[in-house]
């Protein structure tokens, strides 16, 4: 046990362990000590005095941030004084902004404005021309920066000493004149910029593939893993629902990624959009003619072909690993066990580097559920060998070939010529989310798949631990289904069709 | 009183002597005599010593000086850090620079004393840039005392090593303040250091860091060769010793005057420096460099230079930078070139300071271009009382104290200068 101390937060006994601050003590008893500087992920910086808080016994207010709790130290967040420094701290932060709220895409999720409505409530004394900086400024692939917005909380100079280690940003002159920016001719190049739209509690660093897309109080956020890579970052997409639409992932606290994310994963909504989806089932008939079909008549046609066949010889399964855990089971054991099939060959990109990581989060294995197959197919009787076997379809005179495809299209640059691969071959059924499948006029069979953030599930990551998809979104695509329900639909037209 | 006023000079024994600055000059009147009685004591005798003597540090916040060096860790053996802040840059100062005009070896001494004392083996002395010819002193001098054998690995055969380095500042105010000096001197942008830890514990490259102001230091080889007892019998109980006062204004004789602590300042006015010019009246006094709150003419009746005395009315000794208003000045005028300094000096990364200084500095702009409102005086104060005791460097309360004080003082004469439109 680590020595703790006891102290009293607006009356309440609380104990902590030795060295917590009166910030972190507050946030776990869900105390609100109004902060701009401090973030949870990063070094204590102590410049917004917002956190000001009474300490009885001594003579000024003190900061929270930096204030180590003391046996027997009494702290108020609430009196007179320390209500009137939160005030204060919020209008001095407030004098030159430029409080354009409906332009800025922070408007509903900003500190400043979150903020005012709890602890300001002032009328503005501010009489006088403000501060004018620069705006607009391109500081990064993913970013843009409005300084003028800038509150000099300084998380994002921290984030980019002490997480990225770049030391990309820095505070430029000073005074009320300062300014954030990258050094003269320098933009940040990494992949986590967009980290610094998240931690920045005002509108200052915008991100450029969100901008001016959607206001945020219409989405709607669910909890979920980044399917991007075998990190397995927990994430919380935001669509909307009415629309059945993405906008953007964020990192949500996570054993796997702490605060952050990548900007690989930002981008890991983009394939589940309609536009850029396959849409329909496909089915194709006994004279050859390809026809878009609904759920039941692409499982009916599936069940006839397999119904035709000797499973053990003429099928194959060809199963990439960015499904889930709980859908390879459901595949195996109709497939494998009840089916007798013996061709199962793992799908993956050849020209990966699956043991590259870049020392933060994101990894050459682009498949969240590497792992997860492994097992799966451990469990069915298989080798557990990580390796691409796509090249071994072809030959392996199989007469139906079920393709799982990878979710992520942009994770597999070899994706498109796999897929004309097979389609050359008899008869291919593709499990699938990928609109390019249906685009491709020689693709004979094809059942819409739900994407990660509309399942249920789990993806088991590079460390064997594992990362859950529990909170889904309706399915933009009406006949999207899962793995698992696919099986079960081909299961259930198997037995009302007479075979066991 | 009168003539009880103790003539010593401690800070400013070589003021006009012939080639005051040279070794030569110093070792032959007991230059290095405290060092070499202090290599002979235990290091917690030396602070024991300094402690007693009730020396005060110099630099404007009065802090026990001999209470600070007790402060870094005794047990801790690694490397320590003694810093000469010669940096002065509170406006209406101009003492430490004349203490390296009229001998930098007694700073050079008092740092060593002071490394022995707190188990430091390095000392840096930061100077503005702007002091040319003191820069070049100082560099003259550290070179001297290594020849001498007062500086090296081994001073005076005693086993002791201390090294010091000049280093000169890009003359930022900030960078006075001790950790914006620090953080200076690290090679960052000059900016304070959030405390705790303070600099005793974690100060210079995070190691334990004495920062001391020049005039303090240079006191310390007095002390330590007269004993701790022969300081206290000047000045006053609380306020031993003597101290450099910056006297400007219209004065017939300003300058760098050392007195006694507790000296009557309408005595140093109108005695020491003569009184006023013809056809110029005081209208009131900051006693203690910009930072300090404003007196009235009638407030500066019976007033003693002590820190308790000034504390006492409301303001205070700080630097010892005694600037004379005059009736011929505006205080709009004056108090637009206050937040504007201080406005240019904020480094900027507190909120109150950065923003408050900013809006100051703005609504004074306003006044002075005739666009002043009814309420400015009022929205100021409430500023500056906001800006008070809220950041990590003493800067904001440096513009606020002033602030407030101008506008209660003389808010009748701004008000009125508002009202006008024009200059009063
Ligand atoms: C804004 C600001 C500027 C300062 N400038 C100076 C300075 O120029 N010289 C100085 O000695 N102390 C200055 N100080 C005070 C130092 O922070 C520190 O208290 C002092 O150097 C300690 O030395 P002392 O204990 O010997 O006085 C300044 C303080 C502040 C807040
Ligand atoms: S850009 Fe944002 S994160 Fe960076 S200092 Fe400004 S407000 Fe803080
Ligand atoms: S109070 Fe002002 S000068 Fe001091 S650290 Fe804060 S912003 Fe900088
Ligand atoms: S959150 Fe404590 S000073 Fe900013």
């Amino acid at each position: 046990m680590s020595e703790t101390v006891t102290f009293k937060l607006n009356g309440k006994d609380i104990t902590v362990s030795k060295g917590t601050t009166v910030m972190e003590a507050a946030r776990r008893e869900n105390v609100e000590i109004p902060h701009f500087c401090w973030h949870p992920g990063l070094s204590v910086a102590g410049v917004c005095r917002f956190c000001m808080v009474k300490v009885e016994g001594r003579p000024k207010l003190e900061i929270a941030c930096n204030l180590q709790a003391t046996n027997g130290m009494d702290v108020k967040t609430d009196t007179d004084e320390a209500k009137s420094a939160h005030k204060w701290a919020l209008e001095f932060h407030l004098v030159n902004h430029p409080l354009d709220c409906p332009i800025c895409d922070q408007a509903g999720e900003c500190g400043l404005q979150d903020y005012y409505m709890s602890v300001g409530k002032y009328q503005s004394q501010m009489t006088r021309p403000k501060v004018l900086k620069p705006k607009m400024l391109d500081v990064g692939r993913d970013l843009v920066l409005d300084t003028e917005r800038c509150i000099l909380c300084s998380r994002c100079v921290r984030f980019e000493e002490e997480v990225t280690k770049t030391g990309a940003l820095g505070i430029f002159d000073r005074g009320d004149r300062a300014i954030i920016g990258t050094y003269p001719g320098e933009k940040i190049e990494h992949n986590y910029q967009t980290n610094l739209v998240d931690i920045c509690p005002v509108g200052a660093f915008t991100s450029r593939d969100f901008r001016f897309k959607q206001r945020v109080w219409f989405l709607k956020d669910k909890p979920a893993t980044c399917p991007g890579c075998s990190t397995g970052c927990s994430v919380d997409v935001f669509g909307k629902p009415e629309t059945r639409s993405y906008f953007r992932i964020k990192p949500r606290k996570g054993e796997a990624n702490g605060h952050w994310m990548c900007d690989k994963g930002r981008h890991m909504y983009s394939h589940l959009n309609q536009d850029v989806r396959l849409r329909t089932a496909l089915t194709t008939d006994t004279k050859g003619r390809r026809h878009d079909t609904n759920f039941a008549g692409a499982i009916e046609d599936l069940g006839k072909r397999i119904a035709a066949v000797n499973p053990a010889t003429d099928i194959a399964l060809l199963v990439s690993a960015q499904h889930t855990s709980e859908e390879y089971k459901s595949l195996f054991n109709f497939f494998v066990q009840e089916l007798g099939v013996k061709k199962v060959f793992q799908w993956r990109e050849p020209t990966e580097k699956i043991d590259s990581f870049d020392g933060l989060l994101y990894r050459g294995d682009h498949n969240a559920n590497t792992r997860g197959l492994q097992n799966e197919l451990k469990e069915a009787g298989f080798a557990t060998e990580v390796k691409n076997e796509f090249d071994f379809v072809a030959g392996s005179g199989a007469k139906i070939v079920i393709a799982i495809t990878p979710e992520i299209p942009s994770t597999c640059p070899s994706l498109e010529k796999q897929l004309n691969h097979l389609t050359e071959l008899d008869f291919v059924s593709f499990w699938t989310s990928a609109g390019s499948v249906g685009d491709n006029k020689k693709s004979k069979h094809a059942l819409p798949m739900k994407g990660f953030a509309e399942k249920k599930g789990t993806f088991i990551n590079h460390d064997g631990k594992p990362g859950k998809l529990e909170s889904p979104f309706p399915c933009p695509v009406v006949d999207g289904r899962d793995i698992t329900e696919i099986v079960a639909a081909l299961k259930s037209w198997r037995h009302s069709h007479g075979s066991r | 009183m009168g003539d009880t006023f103790t003539k010593v000079k401690i800070t400013t024994a070589f003021e006009g002597k012939p080639n005051a600055r040279a070794i030569k000059t110093y070792v032959d009147n007991d230059g290095y005599a405290g060092l070499k009685k202090a290599l002979g004591m235990q290091p917690g005798q030396i602070i024991d010593e300094v402690k007693a003597s009730g020396l005060r540090g110099r630099g404007g916040a009065g802090f026990p000086t001999g209470m600070k060096w007790s402060f870094v860790p005794k047990d801790d053996k690694g490397a320590k850090y003694i810093i000469c802040n010669n940096d002065e840059s509170e406006p209406g100062t101009f003492k430490d620079r004349y203490i390296a005009e009229c001998n930098p070896h007694m700073i050079l001494e008092g740092m060593i004393i002071a490394g022995f004392a707190i188990g430091a083996n390095k000392g840096y002395i930061y100077t503005r840039c702007d002091f040319f010819d003191e820069i070049k002193w100082l560099e003259t001098a550290i070179r001297e005392a290594y020849d001498a054998g007062f500086l090296g690995d081994n001073i005076l055969g005693s086993g002791f090593k201390f090294h010091i380095d000049h280093y000169a500042g890009a003359g930022a105010y900030i960078c006075g303040e001790e950790t914006g000096l620090l953080s200076s001197l690290e090679g960052k942008k000059g900016q304070p250091k959030l405390k705790p830890p303070f600099p005793a514990i974690s100060g210079y490259l995070h190691r334990p860091t004495i920062v001391n102001n020049t005039e303090t230091l240079a006191a310390v080889p007095w002390i330590i060769n007269h004993g701790a007892a022969a300081h206290k019998t000047m000045g006053t109980e609380k306020s031993p010793g003597t101290k450099l006062f910056c006297l400007s204004g219209r004065v017939k004789r300003p300058g760098v005057y050392e007195l006694p602590l507790g000296y009557p300042i309408e005595k140093l006015i109108h005695e020491d420096a003569g009184g006023m010019l013809p056809g110029y009246n005081i209208k009131a006094c900051i006693p203690g460099g910009s930072s300090a709150p404003i007196l009235t003419a009638e407030e500066l009746k019976g007033l003693t230079l002590d820190y308790e005395a000034i504390a006492a009315k409301g303001s205070m000794l700080g630097s010892g930078a005694i600037m004379i208003i005059d009736d011929s000045m505006s205080m709009a005028e004056l108090l637009k070139v206050t937040v504007e300094f201080y406005h240019h000096e904020s480094c900027g990364q507190c909120t109150p300071c950065r923003e408050g200084t900013g809006w100051l500095a703005n609504i004074m702009t306003g006044i002075m271009a005739g666009e002043g409102k009814k309420d400015d005086l009022q929205r100021m104060f409430e500023i500056s009382r906001n800006m008070e005791g809220k950041t990590i460097c003493a800067l904001s309360d440096a513009a606020a104290m002033p602030t407030k004080s101008i506008v209660t003082k003389f808010g009748a004469e701004i008000a009125d200068f508002i009202e006008r439109g024009k200059r009063a």
